[in-house]
């Protein structure tokens, strides 16, 4: 059974008590959540011990960070040393989107080296396969798709971003609006490009039932990859993507109704007043399924920066009800993320998150914020350094710095210690 | 001599507005109301020389402004010089030096004269670190003192000043009344609260707010209207003691105005998300439209370390709801004093959320971003390097990023999106 099929007939799993206890809530919540379909809880049958983590409405904001080899750099070690840094720096889950080498390695790597949920895009593996085997992803047969979903599942991983929601009248509609970047999605530049050439419809979309039945087999998450995405802010909420959006919806009663958690992935470049309408829209259009943004980033003109420009945008998102903000690292549209990058990645999303947790009022995180005031009130540095969302950067400033206190340059007729000394014992009513 | 204001009431358009209108792409008349009105301000000290006006207020670009300044034991006039290049290398509008030690009046001349942005300056800092080396404290210092440096600094050429003028007893009584977390993070604003209660006075920059207005209008000097109670914690935002003094600010806005003075009002600070468009909308109807000056905001107290990110934030969604003019935080912000580095990313991260708001509503901002899209599309890295907001950052991290890649980026490979479906959708498809 899955969480899913557990959670409607009213059983408690050990991973929703689990997550809830991570989370400081009832698992009934969870479980009324997962039944639902507001909340999912990505974790494969045959996954072993995992951190596991509850994504979706009334929950923490959670954090995703990317990783995997590419055909330009192909180095496991590097990619295992990036999931350590990330879980390390509070990464709830990670994706593996290995593109080069020995692509099942380096995902049995992945799911051996994270202590969390782990997801993956099985097309690359179809797509790059069917290169070297065929010449061309456009002489992919839609088996080697399936394949690769039913090995990828099988081998335990969590979440699975699958391009299903695109279909002819999805590209059509692309053709018809015209965009300014087109398709920036790889998996959806794939499989267009394999629609567009061999005239058939996305087998993903067509043949839908089948990748549920091996999603629901191994309690794969099925997160409703964003083929569509605008890939600029002039593409964002035109008609390809509310196109996309649509057939995402429908997808989701289907998955739901085939016992199958599910959530749906989001935009991408975003300007900051389309952010709250983009969220509206998902949440509406796909029955409150959980929403995972890439981002969203705020503006184009930013590359080097655009961990920044994600968090700026994911802040918003999230506030607005994005459940799981997937990273940006400043290598973004420029390259491959060094670990350095990936670390900056993962921080600046979860300054994202919890601003959104504080926006949507997720119990316990403007709790953390008030004891950072009091301990700053306090000049206590120690406790600073441990309530901060980075500690590691905020000892490496503050070592060798002393605890609290005034400068003493004015001795005792300091003003900031005589003001303080008026408001100590706190508010008097006169 | 008239300022700005003045000038701007009896309908002439001057040369600052026609700048100011030129480089936004506005007509100078909208400049001149916007003046006129006092819902925009010109930074520009009439003794100051090689100035590029600024124009800070409704229905321009959002200005973003880094602070430098002597402070601390190893204070050095180099290495704070070596800052402001880093800062306007990265595109800041404008400098604050906050100078609170050392030689002061050589750190400030030499800023004015070195640079060509409008500069803003906090002189009760200099006022209260000349009488602790008088009088061995700083509260001992006399009115006369304090009224002396904000003259001279006035006469040097400071573009803008910013004054603690509305943190008054009334102010003091609503933080004593109602409590506070974290009660004063504004180190001047600390300090004067301080002095009053030593003393035993009402704040002499409110008491004698028209002399203060005078040597601003004398050298149209744009006032900045400082506010002592920024709440320093999201505990505090929006608390009596901040409310207060809003309200005395908007009293003090008027009295300007009348005076002929150009003014703006500062923000705070740490805000909670959910208090942003209110803290602005209260900004702007109380102090009746005046350009609002944030500092940040930050919107978690957590994230010491990464205040750059987190001011971003908080700086976008403030702007978003109407407020002109961004203070960078850095990422030292909290911890210590920021590092050329940080100086340069603090920069970038602020002009970022300046420009995430502009977008939404500025058909000249939004063509940046359409025709880095476009580049994108093209491949055409030459363009996009030169179209990106730090293009040595964007150029630096594109070497060592995509190093081993002759064309697309590292990220992709050879399985570039832009490429697999440039061909299929029949769309022209540059190389690299």
């Amino acid at each position: 059974m899955t969480q899913l099929l557990s959670a409607r007939v009213g059983l408690l799993t050990p991973e929703m008590k689990q997550a809830a206890a991570a989370e400081g809530v009832d698992p009934e919540f969870i479980r009324a959540g997962i039944a639902d379909g507001t909340i999912v809880l990505p974790k494969n049958r045959l996954r072993g011990n995992i951190r596991v983590c509850a994504i979706g409405r009334g929950l923490r904001t959670k954090v995703n960070a990317l990783v995997g080899t590419s055909s330009d750099r192909d180095d496991p070690a590097m990619e295992a040393r990036k999931i350590e840094a990330a879980v390390a720096a509070g990464a709830d889950a990670i994706m593996d989107l290995s593109t080069g080498g020995d692509i099942d390695g380096m995902r049995r790597l992945s799911l051996e080296k994270a202590v969390v949920p782990v997801g993956s895009v099985p097309i690359y593996q179809a797509g790059i396969e069917a290169i070297e085997r065929r010449g061309g992803i456009v002489q992919m047969e839609p088996e080697d798709m399936f394949a690769a979903i039913e090995k990828q599942a099988a081998a335990g991983v969590d979440f699975m971003a699958i391009h299903c929601a695109l279909n002819f009248a999805v590209v059509e509609r692309l053709q018809k609006t015209g965009r300014v970047t087109d398709i920036v999605s790889r998996g959806g530049a794939f499989l267009t490009g394999w629609m567009l050439h061999n005239r058939r419809e996305n087998p993903l979309y067509e043949q839908f039932d089948r990748v549920l039945a091996i999603l629901k087999e191994y309690d794969v998450t099925l997160s409703l990859g964003d083929a569509i995405r605008p890939g600029c802010t002039a593409d964002s909420l035109d008609g390809a993507q509310v196109q996309g959006l649509l057939v995402a919806g429908e997808l989701v009663a289907r998955a739901r109704e085939a016992g199958v958690q599910v959530m749906v992935e989001g935009p991408g470049h975003v300007p900051l007043h389309h952010v709250e309408t983009t969220v509206l829209l998902q949440k509406r259009l796909c029955r409150g399924a959980p929403y995972f943004v890439l981002g969203t980033l705020a503006t184009d003109v930013a590359p080097g920066y655009d961990h920044i420009t994600a968090a700026v945008g994911g802040a918003l998102a999230g506030a607005a009800g994005a459940d799981f903000l997937c990273y940006v690292t400043p290598a973004e549209h420029l390259g491959l993320p060094t670990e350095e990058d990936v670390r900056e990645g993962v921080y600046a999303a979860r300054v994202a998150a919890h601003a959104a947790d504080i926006a949507k009022e997720v119990p316990g995180a403007l709790e953390r914020d008030r004891r950072m005031a009091r301990a700053r009130a306090a000049g206590d540095r120690r406790a600073q350094a441990e309530l901060a969302l980075n500690p590691e950067k905020v000892r490496r400033f503050l070592n060798g710095v002393e605890d609290g206190g005034y400068c003493r340059l004015c001795g005792d007729d300091c003003a900031l210690r005589l003001a303080a000394e008026y408001f100590q014992g706190g508010p008097v009513a006169e | 001599m008239s300022t700005q204001l003045e000038r701007a009431r009896a309908g002439e358009i001057t040369p600052e507005m026609r700048r100011v209108a030129e480089k936004e792409g506005v007509e100078a008349e909208f400049v001149r109301r916007g003046v006129a009105e006092g819902s925009i301000v010109i930074l520009r000290n009439r003794r100051r020389e090689k100035v590029e006006p600024v124009g800070v207020g409704a229905g321009l670009e959002v200005k973003v402004s880094a602070s430098v300044g002597l402070a601390g034991a190893e204070a050095d006039r180099e290495s704070e010089l070596a800052k402001v290049r880093a800062a306007l290398e990265a595109g800041t509008d404008t400098l604050m030096d906050l100078s609170i030690t050392g030689d002061m009046d050589g750190m400030r001349r030499t800023i004015l004269a070195e640079t060509g942005v409008p500069v803003g300056t906090l002189p009760v800092y200099q006022a209260l670190e000349e009488a602790r080396a008088r009088y061995g404290a700083a509260v001992k210092m006399q009115t006369e003192e304090m009224f002396a440096v904000i003259e001279k600094q006035a006469a040097d050429g400071v573009d803008f000043l910013a004054v603690h003028a509305a943190t008054t007893v009334q102010t003091i009584r609503a933080a004593k009344k109602h409590g506070r977390t974290d009660y004063l993070v504004s180190h001047g604003g600390g300090h004067l609260v301080g002095w009053m209660l030593y003393h035993g006075r009402e704040n002499p920059l409110y008491e004698q707010f028209d002399r203060l207005l005078d040597i601003c209008r004398r050298y149209d000097v744009t006032l900045s209207l400082a506010d002592g109670w920024r709440p320093g914690c999201l505990d505090d935002s929006l608390d009596a003691a901040q409310v207060q003094e809003l309200v005395v600010l908007g009293e003090l806005v008027m009295r300007a105005r009348g005076a002929g003075v150009q003014v703006m009002v500062k923000g705070p600070g740490h805000v909670p998300p959910g208090h942003i468009k209110a803290t602005v909308r209260l900004e702007k109807e109380l102090c009746q439209g005046a350009p609002y000056f944030v500092f940040g905001p930050l919107v978690t107290d957590a994230a010491p370390g990464c205040d750059q990110i987190n001011a971003a934030i908080g700086g976008a969604l403030s702007a978003l709801a109407g407020a002109d003019f961004l203070c960078y935080v850095t990422a030292a912000e909290h911890l210590g004093l920021p590092d050329v580095q940080q100086v340069r990313e603090g920069v970038v991260a602020a002009r970022i959320a300046a420009h995430a708001a502009d977008l939404t509503r500025r058909p000249r901002a939004r063509q940046w971003d359409l025709e880095m899209s476009r580049a994108r599309k093209a491949l055409d890295w030459e363009k996009q390097i030169a179209l990106s907001i730090d293009p040595a950052r964007a150029a630096a991290l594109r070497r060592d990023r995509s190093r081993d890649s002759a064309e697309a980026c590292a990220m992709c490979g050879k399985y570039c999106a832009m490429q697999v479906v440039g061909r299929y959708l029949g769309r022209e498809q540059g190389t690299c």
